[in-house]
């Protein structure tokens, strides 16, 4: 039972966090997109940048349990491109999904149906298409900490990557903007 | 530091420093957080109801966990987190994205047609992949795992792309009819 309210308060705050910088509202994810309002893609990865610290501390400490998905270059390669259509077509991705669905967003809720409808057909040929395409070239659990000889070398690598990229994002995009949501159609 | 928006929006560097908080968190108390398993979950307890025989027999549903999970409740939990969310959001909640409105019209069916197909891109692929935006780019990331950050790059690369297709050319304010 615990675990299911630690579940529940973690996906509250996740939710109000997301909604609260905009990931919720579509206008603001396709200007993000289109390289107009960097706010997005700059606490997207700042966060994950931050988090990379907090979970190495975390592990150092022998705390936090770890899950490493398989790299496939066909299926996650694949799978990227057709997420990222989608993504890019409608500006929700599973996450931003069930909060705007929350937040009152009608739009959303036909997204989320069509979730449903990829998942229930995924699902359906999972046995077929994971053979033919993700083990070909699954290349196993790589973790820059194999390429890169330790976790800590590795996560500091890559939190000052990432600190580079959000920096480039800020000098690329077009700015922070506000996005009126005020009129209505 | 940015100032917060007019419209409400919290500047993005201390948002950022929340989240990551929360993730980690998680990671503490859970493991790597991931939403898109919550479609499975929920599709999973939907046939151990109707069809229990259906659900044995798909290798997706045996690997994830079904409706009384932390993965359920941490999903329900966004939604309820985005209704809070909304509640207190003093600008407006929009059905269709001015944007879109712009581009295609204020035909409610096309978006919610473009919608219900991107939906379906989005879970067909965060499937394949074994996760999404949350359970593979931030997670995977996090973990340093070489598929989050590749992953990652493909879906923003692609979404990029899509969005350009989708929308065209836009000024900073967008001129379309």
């Amino acid at each position: 039972m615990t675990e299911i309210w630690l579940g529940v308060c973690s996906g509250i705050a996740f939710g109000f966090v997301i909604q609260r910088i905009g990931a919720t509202n579509p206008d603001k994810m396709a200007r993000a997109h289109l390289m107009l309002d960097s706010t997005i893609p700059k606490f997207m990865l700042m966060a994950v940048a931050v988090s990379v610290i907090g979970l190495l501390g975390l592990t150092s400490a022998g705390l936090g349990r770890l899950v490493i998905h398989p790299t496939s270059l066909v299926a996650t390669g694949l799978a990227g491109v057709l997420f990222g259509a989608g993504w890019g077509l409608m500006g929700y991705c599973p996450g931003t999904c069930w909060a705007a669905v929350g937040e009152g967003r009608l739009d959303a809720v036909f997204a989320f149906l069509g979730g449903l409808a990829g998942t229930l057909v995924f699902a359906h040929v999972h046995e077929a298409v994971i053979p033919a395409l993700y083990m070909p070239t699954n290349l196993g659990q790589l973790t820059l900490a194999s390429l890169f000889g330790g976790r800590a070398a590795a996560a500091v690598l890559l939190f000052v990557l990432l600190l580079l990229a959000v920096w480039l994002i800020g000098k690329i995009w077009q700015g922070e903007e506000d996005m009126p949501e005020v009129e209505d159609a | 530091m940015p100032r917060s928006s007019k419209n409400g929006y919290w500047p993005w560097f201390p948002a950022s420093l929340v989240l990551a908080g929360i993730i980690v968190f998680i990671f503490a108390t859970f493991g790597p957080p991931a939403s898109s398993s919550g479609f499975v979950a929920l599709l999973k307890g939907l046939f151990l109801n109707i069809s229990p025989e259906y659900a044995e027999s798909k290798a997706h549903y045996r690997m994830l966990p079904g409706p009384g999970s932390w993965l359920m409740a941490f999903v329900l939990g966004m939604a309820i987190g985005g209704f809070i969310a909304g509640r207190t959001w003093r600008s407006t909640i929009r059905d269709i994205p001015a944007m879109w409105v712009k581009r295609f019209g204020a035909s409610k069916w096309k978006r919610y047609g473009a919608a219900f197909a991107g939906g379906f891109l989005i879970l067909f692929g965060a499937r394949l992949a074994g996760g999404c935006t949350l359970g593979l780019f931030i997670s995977g990331t996090t973990q340093l795992a070489v598929s989050g950050l590749y992953f990652g790059a493909v879906i923003f690369a692609a979404a990029m792309l899509t969005a350009r297709l989708v929308y065209g050319k836009q000024r900073k304010e967008s001129d379309h009819d």
